[in-house]
């Protein structure tokens, strides 16, 4: 009957300590990649080397260069086919690469989140080094500035559309990577620069590297559709 | 030392025939590439071929003359190569891979879009990777 004295509890409050914000775990603010390489490894498609281990630390999604160079090849052949003319065909070439173009300059401006050209040079620069590394993987050299600083000359070394490829004698004059000048152009001209593009090397000729020489003709200032005083 | 070398296309039209001998025995050559190819026939509708089902039969000595020996290889696309060489002991192992680099460099050759199939091989570029390949196989005794 006689109630001991009550256990007293003891109440140890085990606090744990406030873990403290550590300075990594702070959100920053994604810095924008600046180099060819660094864009590239954020793209989702890329055309690559069918290589796996390439292609989980890339992206998820590669596609088969060899199946690229194949289908190119397969075009220019079916061209040559049906307009028999290697003229007729160079010009072909180019205006499907013009095509290509228009609509591949906003895929590159959304995809690549380069800052606006600032000169023509910075825009040489640009197409050289981010937007062949994004569309062909391989990078170009920017050379051969004429004084105004209106034509330059792109060089690449290494063209994965001509893999395999070897002009037979017949076709001698074609320009079989046209749709490379085309594309440009095309791409430039939305961006307002009028230029004109023409091939000074071409490795299927036997020269030792491919070099496209891209001349600025005029800027062409953007627009109002509307009129403002109505 | 290797004779020559030929391409055989899958309906047995010759696709590509070098010789390296510099003699002018070039009918020659051909003439026992063209024996060659039906032993090659005989041995495809041998029921032999059920047993081993590799991707490319390497077909071993086909043909052996009295101054010439004849190997050949079939590529699963019915593709022939064949190659005739004068040497006396050639190691299996030397014909196997030079098939194995004959065969990449074919099928580089045939990647040419501007390449028909089924016409000859007219690619410089293959001309001149065989004749690489060729004299690679036996540097001791050619030339």
């Amino acid at each position: 009957m006689a109630a001991g004295p009550r256990p007293r509890k003891s109440f140890l409050r085990h606090e744990k300590p406030r873990r403290a914000t550590r300075r990594s775990e702070r959100r920053m603010a994604p810095l924008v990649p600046k180099s060819g390489d660094a864009i590239f490894a954020s793209i989702d498609r890329v055309v690559g080397p069918m290589n796996t281990a390439e292609a989980s630390t890339k992206s998820e999604a590669l596609i088969n260069a060899e199946l690229f160079t194949l289908t190119y090849g397969a075009m220019v052949r079916q061209l040559l086919t049906d307009l028999e003319e290697v003229d007729v065909v160079n010009k072909q070439l180019d205006q499907m690469g013009y095509n290509i173009g228009v609509r591949l300059i906003d895929e590159f401006l959304a995809k690549s989140n380069v800052s606006r050209c600032v000169d023509f040079k910075e825009t040489a620069d640009v197409i050289a080094k981010v937007g062949l590394k994004m569309f062909l993987g391989v990078t170009a050299s920017v050379s051969n500035w004429d004084p105004e600083g209106s034509s330059f000359s792109l060089v690449l070394d290494d063209n994965p559309l001509v893999d395999f490829v070897e002009l037979p004698d017949t076709f001698q004059g074609l320009h079989y990577c046209n749709i490379l000048s085309g594309v440009i152009r095309g791409a430039l001209e939305m961006v307002s620069m009028k230029t004109e593009i023409t091939w000074i090397r071409d490795m299927l000729h036997g020269d030792d590297a491919y070099e496209l020489r891209v001349k600025l003709l005029k800027q062409i200032p953007e627009e109002y559709p509307y009129k403002d005083d109505e | 030392m290797i004779a020559c070398v030929a391409v055989v296309g899958h309906q047995n039209n010759p696709l590509y025939l070098q010789s390296f001998t510099g003699a002018d025995d070039a009918l020659k050559l051909h003439h026992i590439v063209h024996c060659s190819l039906d032993v090659i026939d005989e041995r495809v509708n041998n029921p032999k071929r059920s047993v081993i089902t590799l991707n490319e039969s390497y077909l071993g000595l086909l043909y052996p003359t009295e101054s010439y020996k004849v190997y050949g290889y079939l590529s699963n696309t019915k593709v022939k190569f064949l190659v005739v060489t004068t040497d006396l002991d050639v190691k299996d192992t030397d014909i196997r891979s030079f098939f194995r680099r004959f065969h990449a460099a074919y099928v580089d050759a045939v990647s040419n879009p501007f390449h028909v199939p089924g016409k000859k091989i007219i690619s410089r570029i293959f001309a001149a990777r065989v004749s690489g390949i060729v004299k690679a196989f036996a540097p001791g005794t050619y030339g």
